[in-house]
């Protein structure tokens, strides 16, 4: 049986200016033994319910870019180690000024079969982005701006 | 600390001996914002700590004081903790807990 070996999965890691593009994403994470992809993708909340409730006008995003990126590669890796048969992973964040509805992060995982572990190696991939990787938004409302802050402290080694 | 009073402590530093790493620190989001700069090059002790450096900028910069609890660092891009000692030429970021998504 042929099985593609670890060192032929695509990973692919970015921070961008320029819009994201799913299906091109999508095509670079699928092999011919894929048969599945779980895709996060977040996107800017113009109206937003839960806790206090408030409108954002615009999210103005910036990012350490070379460590974001290596911090990226990180979160991939641990992927792989946590889900060895996660075929492809894309991790891209876009930043600069995201308006309402626009898309501004996607995590992609490729198996298999969906019965992997896939959508949670998504999850995880998503989860961990907001916890490591060095990006930050403003959020300007009509009241106007100010620092989102994560509550994640990294501990050694991460 | 004004540049002149900066130099002036350097020239002390270099005269007692004292030897001196050159950093370079990178400021984002809500620090950049308080210091009122992107990025600083500074000449530190060379057995400099984390936490010293903390200490150094609380006092240079009244403003940075109040994120200093909260901060997260970095030394060449890797999360560093108060007492790691700061390399020469070190990359040194400072941000609050990140956000993206």
């Amino acid at each position: 049986m042929m099985q593609p070996s670890t060192s032929n999965f695509p990973t692919i890691f970015s921070i961008t200016e320029t819009e994201l593009d799913l299906n091109d994403l999508l095509a670079q994470v699928t092999l011919t033994s894929t048969g599945a992809a779980a895709i996060f993708a977040g996107m800017v909340r113009g109206v937003t319910e839960r806790g206090e409730p408030h409108e954002t006008e615009y999210l103005e995003y910036e990012s350490y870019v070379p460590m974001a990126e290596a911090k990226m590669k990180q979160v991939a890796d641990e992927i792989r180690g946590k889900w060895s048969v996660v075929e492809g992973i894309a991790i891209v964040q876009r930043i600069g000024r995201l308006y309402p509805k626009t898309p501004t992060v996607l995590i992609i995982c490729t198996a298999a079969h969906r019965d992997t572990g896939v959508f949670d190696a998504a999850r995880y991939g998503i989860d961990r982005l907001k916890e490591i990787v060095p990006v930050w938004k403003k959020e300007v409302g009509p009241g106007g701006g100010e620092w989102v802050e994560g509550d994640y402290t990294p501990k050694p080694g991460e | 600390m004004s540049f002149d009073l900066y130099n002036t402590a350097l020239g002390i530093a270099l005269d007692k001996g004292i030897l001196m790493n050159h950093i370079k620190l990178l400021f984002f989001a809500t620090i950049r914002d308080r210091a009122g700069t992107k990025s600083l090059e500074l000449d530190v002790p060379q057995d400099l700590t984390v936490q010293g450096l903390k200490d150094k900028l609380s006092t240079d910069f009244p403003n940075l004081k109040e994120s200093m609890s909260s901060v997260l660092i970095t030394i060449n891009r890797e999360y560093a903790f108060d007492d790691a000692i700061i390399s020469q030429n070190a990359e040194i970021g400072m941000f609050p807990p990140v956000s993206g998504g």
